[in-house]
């Protein structure tokens, strides 16, 4: 199980979040800008993961047979992750919505040309 | 003393009349006729007389000439009470007596003279009203009653002027009274005010409450100015303001020509026999101020003067018979001041009583000549009138002689002569020296020159001459239709008043001849008037050698030079042709132009500075609430640059900024984190 070292799964997360702020800043299509920040969150969520797999409770101990940290594990990277997971949930419900509705008025759905604010 | 609660009913009688008539006016005129209602209003101010007459009787029995009869309280809080309370005094007295008494004969005047109009019991109303209001004003033992009473004939004023109210011109010279009398009464009140301050200062010095009352408040105010002259004249002053106001003074006569447009039984109650003498009566009543400041006294005299000769040559110019006697009358009013002025505080109330008798009787007699004229006020269309008016031509003879004095003690010259005896013999009234006071008496005796002049021509040009100048109108279209109110035409046959009128006028030329002359008999009236005063300056000088040489001589001159001019008829250089008339008659007829130039001031100084505020205001307060705006939407343009509507944009500095803020928190765990 701990094969696989903490390092790797921060720069597999490190990769996810790059690869997502890059797409949101580069690409025009607000569905594919979604998906983007899917990855974001996902990445994030792998990040809470592996710390929280390598996180225990104090009095730790480490093995003196294979050099294994033992203890009480901490459950709140966990946690946390089920909130992100819902959070996005909704957001996509939201953005979709949002998305559908500007579709419907404009026929098109570049994100360039949606700039009313512009001062 | 019991008695002395009868003032409530001198008081009362004539508001019950007023309400009476004011409420259930029409009705009553409907029910029981004209006549009925101005029985009712004459009889509540005559059976008032009666009754001020039996208080008086007592008074001057009495030791002691200062009563105060105490009615409910008005205004009553800690440290403060004012009750409704009269002042019963020579001073108080004598105004009460003439009010009543002039007023009730001139309500039997009008119950004749108003005989034709529509609105009889609204007049009466008014008339009864104001009877009210002057005595709460002369009666009135506090200075908050004195304010209402001043107030009250002032409004009583404005709605007698305005009575015939269709008529623009009534209307603008109802407001204008008004008006200008605002600005006197703002010196009045803030006169009054400053009492009222020293006043609650010095509570502590007083037996009770009653902190404005006036038997209460003049020993005090006579301790606290003894060392503050300063303070004397500046209080004096506004009270001067406010007199001046209500009493015609120079600058503010100005509305009182004007309040001719009113009937002429109200320009003879109100605008010469009683209220515009109120002014006279509050220095008097407050004279101890005087006596402490001889810059205001003086001051006070110089105006008078000023006014007296002012209006006096501005009467010459007047060919409108009320006219003359109006500006008459603002010039008798500056004798009055003038006499106050000089220290003569009883000559001013002197001068008073006997202008209230022959101003009284020369106004009722004018409107007898007006009602027997068709209502033509135009001296010029005058002539040869004492053919058709017997009895008028007699009455207004004696208060021609009255007021122009020819014959010492009658009338009107014995009080004249005591007014200009102060102001030349006595220093009181003097700045730095200059004997003001004295200055003032000579220009009074000009004036009196003067004054027998132009009632000499107006006597003269109305009832005397060689020729009935009306004859000389063209006949008008109005007899045809046999309408009563036609207009003046050579066809028009005067004729004399009734009985309801010329009773008024023979009374009061009986009191004018007796009145001064009884009155001067053993110093009566100074004694009595002087009675209940704070004596500071003691008994002033007032004999002058042979003043009344000078008296006489200038009113005999006066009358021999205007006689001469006059005794033929109408001279050329006075006719309608105004071409003719000589420059200084021109100016004097449209009052050197002061009017105008106060009319032009206000009217357009006022617009011109109503027009430079709304400048000021697009200016200033426009300009501090646009130039916010536009300096806010000038800001938001520069910094609105910065909203480009490009969102991948926006998403690049969430990033930037993100990566910053864990950028510095990373250095500052690195560095040591947070101390």
């Amino acid at each position: 199980m701990y094969g696989v070292p903490l390092a790797a799964y921060l720069a597999l997360g490190l990769f996810m979040f790059t690869t997502g702020v890059v797409g949101v800043i580069i690409r025009r299509n607000p569905i594919v800008i979604f998906m983007c920040v899917e990855l974001m969150l996902n990445a994030v969520n792998l990040t809470f993961l592996a710390f929280a797999r390598y996180q225990f409770a104090p009095p730790v101990a480490i093995s003196a047979e294979n050099g294994h940290i033992t203890g009480q594990a901490v459950m709140g990277g966990q946690a946390m992750v089920v909130f992100v997971m819902a959070v996005a949930a909704a957001e996509v419900a939201v953005g979709l919505g949002i998305i559908m509705a500007i579709f419907r008025l404009r026929k098109e759905i570049d994100i360039d040309d949606m700039n009313l604010l512009k001062g | 003393m019991v008695n002395g609660d009868l003032i409530w009913g001198v008081l009362g009688l004539p508001l019950v009349g007023a309400i009476l008539l004011g409420l259930l006016g029409p009705t009553l005129q409907k029910s029981i006729g004209k006549r009925g209602v101005g029985a009712i209003s004459t009889v509540v101010v005559f059976v008032a007389f009666i009754l001020g007459l039996l208080i008086n009787s007592q008074l001057v029995g009495a030791t002691q000439k200062a009563w105060v009869v105490t009615g409910p309280d008005w205004i009553a809080i800690m440290g403060l009470r004012i009750p409704f309370e009269s002042v019963i005094d020579p001073l108080s007295m004598t105004m009460v007596l003439i009010v009543t008494g002039i007023g009730a004969l001139i309500h039997l005047y009008s119950t004749g003279y108003m005989a034709e109009e529509r609105d009889y019991s609204r007049f009466f109303a008014y008339l009864n009203l104001f009877i009210v209001a002057m005595l709460v004003l002369v009666l009135g033992n506090s200075l908050p009653l004195l304010f209402i009473g001043w107030e009250g004939v002032g409004l009583c004023s404005y709605l007698l002027i305005g009575f015939w109210y269709q008529d623009r011109a009534n209307v603008k010279a109802a407001n204008k009274a008004f008006i200008v009398n605002r600005i006197g009464d703002w010196s009045l009140m803030m006169g009054m005010f400053l009492i009222a301050v020293l006043m609650v200062q010095n509570a502590s010095k007083f037996p009770d409450t009653r902190i404005f009352s006036f038997d209460n408040v003049i020993p005090v105010l006579g301790e606290i100015l003894k060392g503050n002259p300063g303070m004397a004249t500046a209080i004096a002053l506004l009270l001067f303001g406010g007199a001046a106001g209500k009493s015609a003074q120079f600058p503010l006569y100005v509305w009182l020509p004007d309040a001719m447009a009113g009937p002429t039984p109200v320009s003879a109650l109100i605008h010469a026999a009683t209220m515009v003498t109120s002014g006279v009566v509050l220095l008097n009543r407050f004279n101890v101020v005087f006596q402490y400041s001889p810059t205001a006294s003086a001051i006070v005299c110089v105006v008078g003067a000023f006014t007296a000769l002012f209006a006096a040559l501005i009467a010459f110019g007047q060919t409108d018979i009320k006219k003359v006697l109006a500006y008459s009358t603002v010039s008798q009013l500056g004798f009055m001041f003038i006499g106050v002025g000089a220290g003569g505080y009883w000559t001013g109330m002197f001068h008073v009583t006997t202008h209230a008798f022959f101003k009284a009787l020369l106004f009722l007699g004018s409107g007898a000549v007006i009602h027997a004229m068709a209502h033509d006020q135009d001296m010029r269309n005058y002539g040869q009138l004492r053919k058709y008016l017997p009895i008028t031509f007699a009455t207004m003879a004696i208060g021609w002689i009255s007021i122009i004095a020819i014959i010492p003690g009658l009338g009107g010259a014995g009080s004249k002569e005591e007014v200009i005896g102060y102001a030349l013999a006595n220093n009181h009234a003097q700045i730095n020296g200059v004997p003001l006071g004295q200055i003032a008496g000579w220009t009074a005796l000009g004036v009196a020159f003067l004054t027998a002049m132009y009632m000499t021509r107006m006597f003269f040009l109305t009832f005397l001459g060689n020729k009935e100048r009306w004859r000389d109108i063209a006949t008008s279209h109005s007899h045809e239709t046999d309408d009563h109110h036609h207009a003046l035409d050579n066809l028009h046959q005067p004729h004399e008043v009734p009985f309801s009128m010329s009773i008024p006028l023979v009374v009061l030329a009986l009191l004018s001849v007796a009145g001064g002359y009884l009155m001067m008999q053993g110093n009566t009236f100074e004694h009595w008037i002087q009675t209940n005063q704070i004596e500071v300056l003691g008994e002033l000088k007032h004999e002058v050698p042979n003043l009344l040489a000078y008296s006489l001589i200038a009113a005999w001159a006066g009358l021999a030079v205007a006689g001469a001019t006059y005794i033929k008829g109408l001279p050329a250089s006075e006719g309608f042709d105004l071409a003719k008339w000589s420059p200084f008659r021109k100016a004097a007829g449209n009052q050197f132009g002061f009017d105008a130039a106060v009319d032009t001031l206000f009217n357009e100084g006022g617009d011109g500075l109503a027009v430079a505020l709304n400048e000021g205001d697009h200016l200033v307060v426009d300009g501090a609430v646009n130039g916010s705006a536009s300096g806010a939407a000038i800001l938001g343009s520069f910094v609105g640059r910065i909203q480009t509507g490009f969102i991948r944009l926006y998403a690049l500095f969430m990033l930037i900024g993100g990566v910053g803020i864990v950028g510095w928190f990373i250095y500052v765990l690195n560095s040591g984190g947070i101390k």
